[in-house]
This record gives C-alpha cells, structure tokens and sequence, in this order.
C-alpha cells in the first residue's frame, strides 16, 4: 500500500523599501528515498525570476531564486506529488546482546564515521547543569533508550507557538519547557548526542488533518543511529516512530544546516515573511 | 669580536655571542658566500646607503606596495619596512629546504584528502579524532566531496626558522590563503634597481617566475570538460591588508581581479560580468576566507562572497584554490602530528623538522607548560598573523599568571614550545643610523597541482625589527629582506 502526497508551500515576502538584489535558497523539494518518490514539482515565483534546481553544502536539493529588477514584494509558490509507502516502524528485529550497542558506539571507526552527527553544535549542546536531564540506561539496549528518550523529550516540552525562535538557545528552551518542533528535535539531538549516539536533525513535511502538533507549517524530527539496524525516525514532537505520514526533506546537525529558506537581501527597512504549508494525501 | 672594520657600514655592528649569526663567524668574519657582498657594500658609506635605502622605501610607497594592520584605531597604509642587505641561502641548504617544503605540502594535501573521506589516520589512532572534531576549521560540506585533481593545498605558505644550533625547523604551516609572495617578488626589482650592480655579481635564482607558475599550476586542476580554463584572482576588495598581492598577482598572471559582485552564479556555473557579456570562470585562485565564499552555505552576513558559489564547486563545475576547508590543516595542534601524518601518508622521515610542541590539551603537557610558562611560548592553535601569542620570558609576573588563567579556560585552544633563538641577520635600523642583529625566519611558496609541485627559489625572508623581538609577521612590526637563493 502507498499513499499519494501534493505538498503546497507559498511564502510572500514584503519590505519596506525596494530591494536592490536578493538571493534565496529554499530547502523543501522532497528527498528521494527508499520509502518515497518523489513525482513532479513547480515552482512560481512573482516576478518571474529563474527557479534553479541546486543542491545545498551537504548534497540536498534546493530552489534558489536571484530576481533580477527592483521589488518590495515577493510571493514564491512550490508544489510536488509524491507517493509513499505505507511502513511499518518496527519492522526490524533487535535479538542481539546489550554489549554489542555500546561496543559499536565506542569504536573509533564508528566515532569517525559519524563524526558531524555527535557533533554538539551551538544548538544541540547542552550546559554543564543540563548533562544529566536524561542518562541512558546501559543495561538496555540503545533502541529502547532512543524510545524512552522520545516519550521523555515529549513531555519534557510543551508544544507552543511563540515562545521561541529560530535563535533561542537550547537552554532557553530547557527553562522555559516550551517550545516548536525545532527545539524537540534539537533537545533531543542534544540529549542523544551527549549519550554518544550519532543523530541527524530533519526537516520535512507532515500528514495534514491527523491532529499531530506541527503539521502546519514545515516539521522537524530527528534519526538516530540504532546499532546493527542503521538510521531510525523518532518523532518526539508527537512521541511517535517515524513512518508514512512523514515526508522528509533534509538532513544536517542542526536547523541551521536545513532551514527551509536562506536568504541574502540587500534592502533598508523592515520586513515580513509569511508562509503557508498545505500537505494532502489521498490512498493510491 | 668586531666584524672586519675595514667595511664602513658595518663599522658599529654588535655581534652579540649566543645568537646564530647568518653573516659572520664567531670570529667576526664574513662567511664565505657573504664575502664577496660584503666587499661590494664596502664601497657605500653609511650616507649613501641612507640615500639608497630611501629611494628604495619610496619606491615601495609608490607602487602601492602597502598594508593596513586591523585593530588599529586609525587605519593607515604602511609600507612593508624593507632592508638592502639581503639573505644568501647556498645551494645544498636550499635543496634541503626546497625537498622538506613539498614533503609537507605533499602530506598535507594526503591529510586533507584522508579527513574529508576515509579518516583512516584518525581510525588508525595515529592522530586524534578531538582535532577534527573540536576545529571550527573542519568544514563538513566538504565531507566526500572530490575537489578537482585532488588538490587541496595548492598554496602553501611554510614557516621556517634557522635555530642557534645551525639546523632548519618548521614553526608553522599557512595553507589557508598564505599571502607575502608579492614582497619576495618586489623586493628583488627594488634591490636590483637600488644596487643592480652587487646583485650581477652573485648567480641567484630568480623569483619573477612565481605568477607563471600559480598560472600553470591552476590550470592543471581545471574541471573535467574544460578544454582552456578561464581562471580568476577574487579579493576581499581593496580594505584587505593584501590587497596590493591581489592585484599584483592577476596583473601578472593576466587575468582578470574580480570581488564577489563581479561574479554570478546560475544553474551552478559561475560567470563573470563582463561588457561583452557572461563569461564563465573555471578557476578562483580565492583569496577570501572559507566562512565568507558564500553567504547561502557559510556566514550569511558576506558581503565579499558569492551566493551559490559552494554548489557550483560541490558540482565540480569550478575549482577554488586553496579548497574550501585546508584550514583544519594549518591548525597548530595539528602542525605537532606533522611529522607522523608524513611518515603515515609517504612513508618517509621529514626532511624538515619541527619544533617540540606541547598540547595543553594534554593533561601531562598541560601540566608542565603551566609550570613552565616562563620559558615557552604560547601560542593560539587558530589564529594568524602573530596575535595572541606569549613570549616565556618577556612577561611580567602577573603576565604569567594572566598566561595561565587564559590557558586553564580552553586548553584545546593553546599550544607550547620552547623559546627558539631565531638566526639573526645584519639589518640596517634607521633610527640609530647603523646596521644590527636582527632575527628572521623564512616563508616558502609552495604549489601544487595536477603532477607538478614548485617552491619559489627565494621566498619571504621576515626581520624582527625591534631588537630582541622574536615575532616576525608584518602586522606585528616586522620587516622583510630580499632572499638569494644561489645555483650551484
């Protein structure tokens, strides 16, 4: 079975004065994948700049824009028809000893492998007084401790728009326990990574109408590296295992590395963003 | 001990006993290649060489041939102080100094290589994962990615010293964007036309050849498909202290100077802006730092770079020399693996060697460089330009102690040696009218490419001009002097 997805992604961006040159960047094309294939896009933009296909620093496809005339306001429209296959999350199977986990997770080959994934970034470390928020449990084994960290980090934090943004820090966040999909994936990142288990931050969309927070706009959860199984979807905004209503984007150590729009804009003034996200799906 | 007096300017030098002397012997004599420069100065009298050192400076000054230090209230353009008495290497010691350069190089571009794809020195625990790991220098946007020809370091700046006991080491090795190679090459027009005929009477390499080679060596590293590369020199703009080199060295090669506005990128080709329309660039000889070459992948904040730069690169549709990312290379801390990752990567024992480096991110090392802070010097693993850096024995007690606070905060971030005597020199100091000793060390250039290496037979001889000052680099008051490197 396989669900067929059309993702919409509109932004409207308006400035004060004109805009002498602006470039932007956007990462929100759905990655191809072992569970998703990607059909079609298009893309729009008002003023009629090109739309390139690139890639970002880390190999993501991207759209970049570059208008070429004077503007004070921007609308940049996107669509893409996917499909993906309905999974199972749990569809491996862990019979191996408790040792072999933290075996795998301490050798250097392993370490240098994942290297930019244990990484503590400026928004995935934790402060010395925060260490011990969450110790693994070294007679169970890393799946199972992935698992209680996901329920933990859910309520932990309380889903809420406003209080932070894309610059708060992850201490801030710890404090005031509240928070947007962003500051659950890098908490747990922060977490997961202090416990050494190498985890990727993703950016991605998320199926519109079941009632799970941050389907709104664009969703972030995390991957994290299970010994002798590989890279596995947690979702602690929602405390679920990622599976078919989870439309992945891209990867990196942090937001930072992903954000869904990049820009450089020469212009004086203030300025506002809007942007909506519409995710359907329809069972093929 | 006096130098031979018969030598008018030299009458009032002051050899000191302790320092390795270039010029003299221990009994006051001139060294054998230096005898025959030394008669030849002999016929100038103190004045004349005034006169001639004059002229020199204000053709330096009207060339443009200038720098601005940063972290000055007011920014002024200085010229580089240049001394008419120069450096002699021979031949033998220069062919030490000529095969230990590309060694490094050779290792350092394997290194890089190595730590952007298989990381088999670190899995083979020879040097530390915690160097790359902790280095804001480590780009991972560069992880798998094959820059063209597999070059990384196709400019190397190599830092040597000769010590008091008569052996060559190397402090340092600058494999970001090195800068100084337009002093080598100035140097030498404003000597010869001081004192054209002294230099005839000696047979030296010469050190125009430079731009040529940089030339040759990127277009050897063109990417694939490109039958004759357009290649570009692109500067931070005319604010950059080396602004001067920048220019100087698109003039000489014959291509075009560009700034990030200059260039466009589309559908992941760079272009130049050019009245005859788009042109597109195949080779950026960059001289613009990692963070800054694209504000949509670095700091979004660069105004000096080029939006979209890093994917056309990441494509293999343009070649940036140096790589983005040789940065973890020239890491301090990294520098005191140099001669493992050599024999790691080439099998062979450095023809160079280093200086002994303790890690202060050792706990052992940390130990005894804090009891010890009055006969080392200190140094920050990541900066340049000479900033930061604590000299043992010329602090004050509560400088120790501050030395010691600073350390204590981030170890990872300071390394330790020994305090080197650094050769010294005669060099003419204006301000007491009479020549003096002076330390210096010596910059190499060092070039990489597809199946060609080339070290600049001379390079940047750099003179401490406060007396007793071992810190050569230009933004901390040093001078330079041209650099003889004699044929057989």
């Amino acid at each position: 079975m396989s669900l067929e997805y059309t993702v919409t992604y509109c932004t409207e961006n308006s400035y004060e004065n004109d805009v002498s040159e602006a470039f932007w960047q956007f990462c929100i094309i759905p990655e191809n994948n072992t569970t998703q294939d990607l059909i079609s896009w298009d893309f729009d933009n008002s003023l009629k700049a090109l739309n390139e296909v690139s890639i970002n620093g880390f190999g993501f496809q991207v759209v970049r824009i570059h208008p070429k005339q004077l503007f004070k306001k921007i609308t940049f429209k996107a669509s893409f028809k996917l499909v993906k296959k309905e999974i199972n999350p749990y569809d491996f199977i862990l019979n191996h000893e408790v040792s072999e986990d933290y075996a795998t997770i301490n050798n250097i080959v392993f370490i240098a492998d994942h290297e930019p994934f244990l990484r503590k970034t400026r928004f995935t470390k934790l402060a010395e007084k925060y260490k011990s928020l969450f110790l693994f449990d070294s007679t169970k084994l890393i799946f199972d401790n992935l698992l209680e960290l996901n329920s933990w980090v859910f309520e932990h934090l309380y889903f809420k728009v406003g209080v932070t943004d894309v610059h708060t820090s992850l201490d801030e966040v710890i404090e005031k326990r509240h928070g947007v999909c962003q500051d659950f994936a890098h908490l747990y990142c922060a977490i997961a990574r202090e416990n050494n288990i190498p985890v990727r931050y993703v950016s991605g969309y998320l199926h519109q109408g079941n009632g799970y927070f941050g389907d709104s706009q664009m969703h972030a959860w995390v991957e994290a590296f299970v010994p002798n199984v590989g890279w596995v979807g947690f979702d602690p905004t929602n405390n679920i295992l990622v599976e078919h209503n989870h439309l992945k984007v891209a990867h990196g150590k942090d937001y930072h590395d992903c954000p869904p729009i990049k820009g450089v804009v020469y212009s004086k003034g203030r300025n506002t963003t809007k942007y909506v996200v519409e995710v359907q799906a329809s069972q093929q | 001990m006096k130098p031979n007096t018969e030598h008018q300017i030299f009458s009032s030098y002051n050899k000191k006993d302790g320092f390795f002397d270039e010029v003299f012997n221990s009994n006051g004599d001139a060294k054998s290649i230096y005898k025959k420069l030394f008669d030849l100065y002999g016929y100038h009298s103190v004045a004349e060489y005034v006169q001639l050192n004059n002229k020199a400076k204000a053709s330096f000054f009207n060339q443009g041939i200038t720098f601005q230090v940063y972290g000055e209230k007011e920014a002024k353009e200085k010229i580089f102080p240049f001394d008419l008495f120069p450096r002699i290497i021979d031949a033998d010691e220069w062919n030490t100094i000529e095969a230990g350069s590309i060694q490094r190089s050779r290792a350092l571009n394997l290194f890089l290589w190595d730590v952007y794809h298989d990381k088999k020195i670190i899995k083979d625990k020879i040097v530390p994962l915690e160097l790359l790991s902790s280095s804001s220098n480590y780009l991972h946007q560069m992880i798998g990615v094959d820059p063209p020809k597999g070059i990384y370091n196709h400019v190397s700046g190599i830092d040597i010293i000769k010590h008091a006991d008569g052996n060559y080491y190397v402090l340092e090795d600058n494999i970001r964007c090195p800068s100084g190679v337009s002093y080598v090459i100035c140097n030498r027009t404003a000597l010869k036309r001081a004192l054209f005929g002294v230099f005839n009477h000696y047979q030296a390499h010469t050190v125009t050849n430079y731009a040529e080679n940089l030339m040759e060596i990127l277009e050897s590293v063109k990417p694939q498909g490109v039958d004759i590369p357009t290649c570009v020199v692109i500067t931070p703009g005319m604010y950059n202290s080396a602004y001067y080199e920048h220019s100087y060295l698109a003039k000489a090669m014959g291509v075009e100077l560009v700034e990030g506005r200059d260039l466009f990128v589309e559908n992941d080709f760079v272009y130049m802006k050019t009245i005859n329309g788009p042109k597109k660039v195949d080779v950026i000889y960059r001289r613009i730092d990692d963070l800054f070459i694209d504000p949509l992948e670095f700091n979004p904040d660069s105004t000096l770079g080029l939006p979209g730069l890093f994917s056309a690169y990441r494509k293999g549709n343009v070649c940036l020399a140096n790589a983005p990312g040789t940065g973890v290379a020239d890491d301090k801390a990294i520098y005191t693996y140099m001669p493992e990752i050599i024999k790691y990567y080439l099998d062979e024992e450095p023809i160079l060697s280093n200086v002994k480096t303790y890690h202060c991110s050792r706990q052992d090392e940390l130990k005894y460089v804090l009891e010890n802070v009055d006969k080392l010097v200190v140094k920050p693993v990541d900066e340049a330009g000479g900033y930061g850096i604590s000299i043992g024995n010329k602090l004050t007690k509560n400088e120790i102690e501050e030395v010691k606070k600073r350390i204590l905060k981030d170890p990872r971030k300071y390394v330790a040696q020994p305090i080197l005597s650094l050769s010294v020199h005669p060099t003419y100091i204006e301000d007491n009218n009479s020549f003096e000793q002076r330390h210096i060390d010596l910059r190499t250039f060092t070039l990489l490419g597809k199946d060609k290496e080339f070290v600049l037979k001379g390079g940047l001889t750099r003179v401490a001009l406060q007396e007793g000052n071992l810190i050569v680099n230009s933004s901390q008051g040093g001078g330079s002097k041209d650099t003889w490197v004699l044929k057989k």
